[in-house]
């Protein structure tokens, strides 16, 4: 059933303000396909129909599922170029002068809710293409958490499929990557840098642990919490950033309403927010 | 660098230009006759539809989804009834740049030009309607003109303005700091003097010369924050000259977010994000407008 503008309006709006997440309007056939599926599992006839048992008591519940018919399978390597190219082009040499001047040469990096681990070895190589001139000499840590133990497993294999590969620069891919029998292999020089762990990002006591960092990925996880909660994992965020530091979200998520005292730093197709 | 000494120099580029593209007649009269105490829209149309290309691009324009009619408008007469007298200056100057600067140089898209400097219009006419500034019309003039001075560069120091723009690709480089650098005068200087010598109104040779510098102008310095601003929103989206410029900001530290914060307050509430993701939604209506203006361009000249 093809969406009204009206109804589009509304549901992205609604979506907007309790997970933080925009819908373009250029995504408005995608969300429809997406809609499609939660309505036949609903029952529900109407996009009218959906939008009211999204604000009824089951809203909450069922808002997960939308989100995950939305989100659902979405990580690759170098899924986020603009990102990526604002990190290249500004923001790591930018901190890297900023440590250099201190004399503290190590890098530490955080991919919150890693899933299967693509984020964190996508720094990986990109920061292994930088070992010989920008980070000579410097310890770089990244560290991968999920709540999940079954993705965390599968992010210390290193093993993909062709789809989470795709989208990798052959430059990158041939010195990193290593098929075989269709799978994709990561070489042991990626995954060196890379340490994952279980990690609830609610769980206070742990998350006052996680010190220092200079680059945070927190994309798509956000989206899940109700705003209070946001509030808080977001504060634990800012607090575990060094002040030079940057904190990133996925692309089209806001923080607007979350946190009052992160900054927006804007470049080509993108944000990231600093203290 | 001296500010003085950059426009000398701008000076000295464009006075050595014999052929420098001059406003129409007929955008000339138009304006002129907005001046007056009393005008009456049916004597603006004579006057418009006198140039068959205006009256052409007009129609487009107002037919386009930046105005978004409720239904076609079909006579220029109801046309200007429909936009309003200030609308209409701001018509007959922007058709009659768009004929001055109308083709490719180079790798220069005229454009990618054109919807830089429409986008910046348009979103200098929505930040100026949310901090309360009293003329929307001369922001969205003022986005739309900010940036003559790149054509005339783009046109008349073609050379010396592609290394200026190799020189800094992909890097997190300011276009008006390499050209400083390398040009000893910067796209704001040109077009301040371009400006003057079209006989512009003192607000716009402000703007023109003060809109990377906003907190250096002294007669609207709101108005040159509202521009500032929205090049640099624009520059972060995909209104960004095709990526000719590789640029970053941090909101909270620029000059002009200062100045309009100064003048309304409630701006610190905005949401920064959507914002941004909006105008991503909003860049193929300015696209769509530009093209409909070329087209019109075509069929007129049929």
């Amino acid at each position: 059933m093809s969406i009204s503008d009206n109804d589009f309006i509304q549901l992205r709006d609604f979506i907007y303000n309790i997970c933080g997440m925009y819908f373009h309007t250029t995504k408005k056939y995608f969300l429809e396909s997406r809609l499609a599926r939660r309505m036949d599992a609903t029952g529900t006839k109407a996009h009218v129909e959906y939008y009211q048992l999204l604000r009824s008591p089951r809203g909450a519940e069922e808002l997960k599922y939308l989100m995950d018919e939305i989100t659902t399978n979405e990580t690759y390597f170098f899924r986020n170029v603009p990102q990526l190219t604002a990190l290249e082009t500004k923001l790591l040499p930018e901190i890297v002068e900023t440590k250099n001047k201190m004399g503290f040469r190590k890098l530490r990096i955080w991919s919150a809710g890693s899933s299967s681990g693509e984020e964190a070895y996508t720094m990986s190589m990109m920061l292994l293409e930088k070992r010989a001139t920008l980070l000579k000499d410097w310890i770089i840590e990244i560290v991968g958490t999920d709540i999940n133990e079954t993705v965390i497993s599968q992010a210390k294999e290193g093993v993909y499929n062709a789809y989470s590969v795709r989208n990798i620069p052959d430059v990158y891919k041939r010195k990193y990557i290593k098929e075989e029998n269709g799978k994709f292999l990561l070489s042991p020089e990626v995954k060196k840098f890379v340490t994952f762990n279980k990690l609830n990002l609610y769980d206070d006591s742990k998350m006052i642990f996680m010190k220092s960092f200079d680059f945070i990925f927190c994309a798509n996880v956000l989206i899940y919490f109700d705003t209070a909660s946001k509030s808080k994992v977001v504060q634990h965020f800012y607090n575990n950033l060094q002040p030079y530091g940057y904190f990133f979200v996925g692309q089209s998520e806001s923080l607007h309403g979350v946190n009052d005292k992160f900054k927006t730093v804007h470049f080509p197709g993108g944000f990231t927010y600093k203290k | 660098m001296d500010k003085l000494a950059m426009v000398k120099r701008a000076e000295e580029l464009v006075g050595t230009i014999e052929d420098l593209p001059t406003i129409p007649v007929v955008a000339t009269q138009v304006l002129l006759l907005l001046d007056q105490p009393e005008v009456r829209v049916e004597d603006v149309a004579d006057l418009m539809l006198t140039d068959q290309v205006m009256t052409a691009r007009v129609m487009k324009m107002v037919n386009s989804p930046v105005f978004k009619p409720g239904h076609e408008i079909t006579s220029l007469r109801l046309a200007l009834v429909y936009l309003g007298l200030k609308h209409i200056r701001e018509m007959a100057l922007t058709t009659s740049l768009i004929d001055a600067f109308n083709s490719d140089t180079g790798d220069f898209e005229i454009s990618a030009f054109w919807e830089h400097s429409f986008g910046v219009g348009m979103v200098a006419k929505i930040i100026a309607e949310k901090i309360g500034y009293r003329d929307l019309e001369k922001a969205y003039i003022g986005g739309i003109i900010h940036d003559l001075g790149v054509v005339f560069l783009s046109q008349y120091q073609r050379e010396e303005f592609q290394a200026v723009l190799d020189s800094i690709k992909g890097k997190p480089i300011k276009l008006v700091d390499a050209e400083a650098e390398r040009l000893g005068t910067t796209h704001c200087e040109i077009g301040l003097c371009m400006a003057r010598k079209w006989n512009f109104p003192e607000v716009y040779c402000e703007l023109i010369s003060y809109h990377h510098t906003p907190s250096e102008a002294t007669i609207d310095p709101v108005l040159c924050a509202i521009v500032n601003l929205s090049d640099l929103f624009c520059s972060v989206r995909e209104l960004n000259y095709g990526g000719r410029e590789w640029v970053s900001f941090n909101l909270s530290e620029e000059e002009a977010w200062q100045i309009l914060r100064n003048e309304a307050p409630n701006l610190a509430n905005l949401d920064v994000e959507r914002f941004c993701y909006e105008l991503d939604d909003a860049i193929p209506d300015v696209k769509e407008l530009v093209r409909s203006i070329f087209n019109s361009q075509e069929q007129a000249g049929d």
